[in-house]
């Protein structure tokens, strides 16, 4: 009994990170759907993301305890941070990427990689070297129930996570704008000469996707905490769920995410293997995945167009 | 037009370092100052322990100038960032050595760094002090090397008698990360835990850098442990203690010296009650440690010194003393004098080297009250059973 507890505690621990993770992998699906290209610096923008709301929060909240005012105060932080990585994103793609388009293909991925590192050594070199605790908006006072244990910052990661996921979709499936980027994904010449602004849609894609990076960066650093360096592993690991879930496909990299999480976290008690190897279980469990089906659980085999 | 800029370019690129190499030499050569060196790591996660061990080195050296230098000759400190790698370090190591010239090293701050500059420093003849790098293996490196902190075999054992002894635990687990320090640490207390007749019931490990050790910290509540051993750094430490707590264990948890950094009041300040630690003992009746603190704290906009920028402290004072015994920059002489260093009174209070280079010494423990730690006294292990020395 007391083990069937524990997998639980292991699941529900797993669902966290994971919906974490499959925030920022929406980032990286969305751009590769769209501009078959993968940005590297998206792992640093979930950086910015936290420290801007991080700024943000604590600049709002003063000395204020007033509890209203303090779950007030982060989700405007939030909101603040969404909107800075959202512009940031886009002035990366435009100053970075665009003139890059018609490159070879290297070329923008190695642009990406530079702009990973001015954002990271940047960071680095305004906020310092040593990690930052985020404040919880509110008394995170674990809530147990038969043994089990869950922390509102947990509730609140997954609650969060999961209201944008599904704004996400309606929004892509629902509106004008979401139908011109499914489109624009298919073909980019033809939506074109249909008459959508292609260059409007990829700036917005960007837009959303480091938005969602943001809030992924806010949640991750009630856990994490906030340092330069961040960006790195997560975005690696939400790169990977991307992949794993189908690059390109936005369930797919919801989907992704969450069994990446949920597999760090159990991976390690289910064999008995040693726990510093988690990462480890992980990463074989995904090549066994990629193996079976090499484009991902939701992607779709894709055959050269002529 | 653009190979002609691009040739000016390199020409005086190659200019800077020529114009950089020779002065490097001339400082060494430069016969009115001494050149020590400094490895630690200045950026990253761990940077904290790097840059207080590099000020308080500096402060030491600042004093000593002030006081007219060794042989009326200055000091001059060059720190170099290690980056906390084995990679950062040897680099490091190499210009400090080759190009600056250094007559001695302070460092490496961490122990797998401190491991690889041990070799190198005993194949070219030169000697390190670490402030730091508890590792028990590090000493036994060659014969240039030194530290002004107890190695882990010694905290360990400390540490196993007193958590089986003192505090009457029979069955503990350990939570540690993958690297020499802390691995060095658990395994030592596992194995004179286990001889004293206690249990260690669960080895759970965790790679350095890792966020999340909820699953660990689950796998050891499934066990009968009293108590959870946790020999890391302040960043992991941290984090295992806040997730801990936000899982509803109460375990009590036990620590090493890595727990003095004060920065884990800053990182997780709200879970620290209650957490005892061995770490370094404090000199009695000594106002050399409260001076120092005193002074660091106005040097660096009031931040507070951790146990190993005290080691750093001394460590520097150990090598100017040695300096001046020499009396010249001879590395090899310098070397001869560091190893005769007797009953030198610092502010870790009196240090002497056993033959190996290792600090002979008690150990101290340490009960956190809130986000205050309270020394508990001073420990040796005297035939087989542990010992208050004060």
């Amino acid at each position: 009994m007391a083990t069937l507890v524990q997998y639980l505690q292991y699941l529900l621990n797993g669902i966290t990170l994971g919906s974490i993770y499959a925030l920022i992998a929406l980032g990286y699906t969305m751009v590769y759907g769209i501009l078959k290209f993968i940005n590297f610096a998206h792992g640093d923008i979930l950086m910015v993301g936290a420290y801007t709301g991080l700024l943000t929060y604590t600049a709002l909240l003063g000395d204020s305890t007033n509890p209203v005012w303090m779950l007030t105060a982060f989700f405007i932080a939030m909101l603040v941070s969404m909107a800075f990585c959202a512009a940031l994103g886009m002035f990366i793609e435009r100053v970075a990427y665009k003139p890059l388009r018609s490159a070879n293909r290297l070329a923008p991925l190695l642009s990406a990689i530079g702009v990973s590192f001015i954002l990271s050594n940047g960071a680095a070199w305004i906020f310092g070297a040593q990690s930052r605790r985020f404040p919880y908006p509110f008394d995170d006072t674990p809530i147990v129930i038969a043994g089990l244990s869950i922390t509102p910052h947990q509730i609140l990661t997954i609650v969060v996570s999961v209201v944008m996921m599904v704004v996400l979709t309606l929004f892509v499936n629902r509106t004008r704008m979401g139908k011109a980027m499914r489109a624009t994904s298919l073909d980019q010449s033809t939506s074109e000469l249909m008459g959508i602004d292609v260059n409007r849609i990829i700036s917005m894609t960007f837009a959303i996707g480091s938005a969602l990076a943001a809030v992924g960066g806010i949640l991750c650093s009630f856990d994490f905490r906030v340092y330069a360096s961040m960006g790195t592993m997560t975005g690696l690991k939400a790169f990977v769920a991307a992949v794993i879930g189908g690059i390109g496909n936005i369930q797919g990299a919801m989907i992704g995410g969450l069994l990446l999480g949920v597999l760090e976290s159990i991976g390690a008690p289910l064999l008995g293997i040693p726990s510093a190897l988690r990462d480890t279980i992980a990463f074989a469990a995904l090549i066994i995945i990629l193996l079976v089906r090499p484009e991902g659980i939701l992607g779709k085999n894709e055959r050269e167009k002529v | 037009m653009k190979k002609t800029i691009a040739l000016l370019l390199v020409l005086v690129l190659a200019a800077a370092g020529l114009f950089a190499g020779g002065a490097g030499e001339s400082t060494g050569a430069d016969s009115s100052t001494y050149v020590i060196g400094f490895i630690g790591p200045l950026t990253g996660d761990n940077a904290n322990y790097g840059i207080r061990c590099s000020n308080a080195a500096r402060l030491a050296i600042d004093e000593i100038n002030a006081a007219g230098g060794v042989d009326g000759k200055q000091l001059q400190l060059i720190a170099e960032n290690s980056l906390g790698t084995v990679d950062g370090a040897i680099a490091a190591y190499e210009k400090l050595v080759y190009s600056d010239n250094v007559c001695a090293i302070i460092g490496p701050v961490f122990t797998s760094p401190a491991l690889a500059v041990a070799q190198r420093c005993y194949e070219d003849g030169i000697a390190m002090i670490t402030p730091s790098a508890t590792h028990r293996d590090v000493t036994s490196v060659g014969d240039y090397v030194y530290r002004t902190v107890p190695s882990d075999s010694l905290q360990a054992e400390v540490a196993a008698h007193y958590f089986y002894e003192v505090l009457g635990y029979r069955n503990i687990a350990c939570l540690y990360a993958m690297n020499d320090y802390s691995q060095g640490l658990a395994e030592g207390v596992e194995e004179i835990f286990t001889e004293l007749g206690g249990t260690v019931s669960a080895m759970e490990t965790c790679m350095v850098g890792d966020r999340d050790f909820r699953t660990q910290l689950g796998a050891i509540r499934s066990t009968d442990a009293e108590a959870i051993y946790i020999p890391n750094y302040t960043v992991e430490d941290a984090q295992i203690l806040e997730q801990a707590y936000q899982l509803g264990m109460d375990l009590p948890f036990l620590s090493s010296d890595g727990f003095s950094d004060p920065e884990i009041y800053n990182l997780a300040p709200d879970f620290t009650d209650g957490v005892i630690y061995v770490g370094p003992a404090q000199a009695e009746a000594s106002t050399t440690l409260s001076d120092f603190q005193a002074a660091y704290s106005a040097a660096y906009n009031g931040d507070q010194p951790d146990s190993f920028a005290t080691n750093a402290y001394d460590a520097l004072y150990i090598l100017a003393a040695a300096i001046d015994r020499a009396g010249s920059a001879d590395r090899e002489a310098i070397n001869t004098e560091i190893k005769a260093t007797t009953d030198f009174s610092g502010a870790n209070g009196i240090i002497n080297f056993a033959a190996n280079g290792d600090m002979i010494a008690s150990q101290g423990v340490y009960e956190v009250e809130g986000t205050t730690p309270v020394y508990v006294g001073s420990f040796q292990v005297v035939d087989g059973s542990i010992v208050q020395v004060d």
